[in-house]
């Protein structure tokens, strides 16, 4: 056996490695740190943390790119929503936060050796995919959130929505779950 | 004593959970089932719901990112 596989069998086999990296963190330490991002990115951002409305400004600015504008569009319409466009995706801390998201997973999955390019089963798996998408990103937009800006964001900033938006959220799942049984099983 | 192979590759939470409780349903007592995954978090929900229900469970990383759950049937 050559050096590098000896090393890096005693990487993986030690007991640090397995516990911080290969071995799934327990739920409350997913919890606890989720909300000290949370207090960390009000405090740098000035915002509760979003990760759907960030995808709303990325079609603005592909569309733009491609020659369309959105400058007459309700949802863009307020000032606010204007100069976070007109900032651009650098100075969007949204995007970077969502960028990161989609590293950081990569980056985990990679040092616990999990990573694989998963086969599409059947065409169904593709409609519900697409399906589940479109649903999800329009009630994200129509609602003004998704499970971490509505939900979790709402909540921790004690407004009463996030709890509305809780027990529909739960509604949903259920009703969810069971087409997921009646169309998959 | 039978053993019975649940290929999951490719299908997301909770839908090898749920094709596993069919499957043990249909199952005898002493019989093993084994499901192939390779979505994580069904290597937390199934372990966690056949413990619960009292049979033996083995969890095997197969191949990077491809897990059996092995669910032997107690009762």
């Amino acid at each position: 056996m050559s050096q590098l596989q000896e090393f890096f069998k005693k990487i993986t086999g030690h007991p640090v490695y397995v516990k911080w990296l290969k071995d799934a963190w327990p739920y409350i330490t997913g919890a606890v740190l989720l909300s000290l991002f949370q207090i960390v990115t009000l405090a740098t951002t000035g915002n509760p943390w979003g990760v759907s409305g960030a995808f709303a400004n990325w079609g603005a600015w592909i569309l733009e790119a491609l020659g369309g504008s959105v400058d007459k569009w309700y949802y863009f319409a307020s000032e606010g929503a204007q100069a976070t466009l007109n900032a651009g995706f650098l100075n969007n801390p949204d995007s970077w936060r969502n960028v990161g998201i989609i590293v950081g997973a990569l980056l985990a999955v990679l040092l616990a050796s999990q990573f694989k390019i998963k086969k599409i089963k059947s065409f169904r798996q593709v409609i519900a995919a697409v399906l589940g998408g479109l649903l999800m990103g329009y009630g994200a937009r129509i609602g003004f959130g998704c499970n971490i800006g509505a939900l979790f964001s709402g909540i921790a900033s004690l407004s009463l929505s996030g709890w509305v938006f809780a027990i529909f959220l739960f509604i949903g799942a259920i009703i969810g779950s069971k087409l997921l049984v009646k169309f998959f099983m | 004593m039978k053993e019975v192979i649940l290929d999951c590759f490719g299908e997301a939470c909770p839908v090898p959970l749920v094709k596993a409780q069919n499957k043990m349903k249909e199952m005898a007592v002493g019989d093993v089932l084994i499901v192939q995954i390779d979505h994580s978090c069904a290597m937390k929900n199934l372990p966690d719901w056949a413990r619960g229900e009292g049979h033996n469970v083995e969890v095997e990383e197969t191949s990077e990112g491809e897990w059996e759950v092995i669910i032997e049937k107690t009762k």
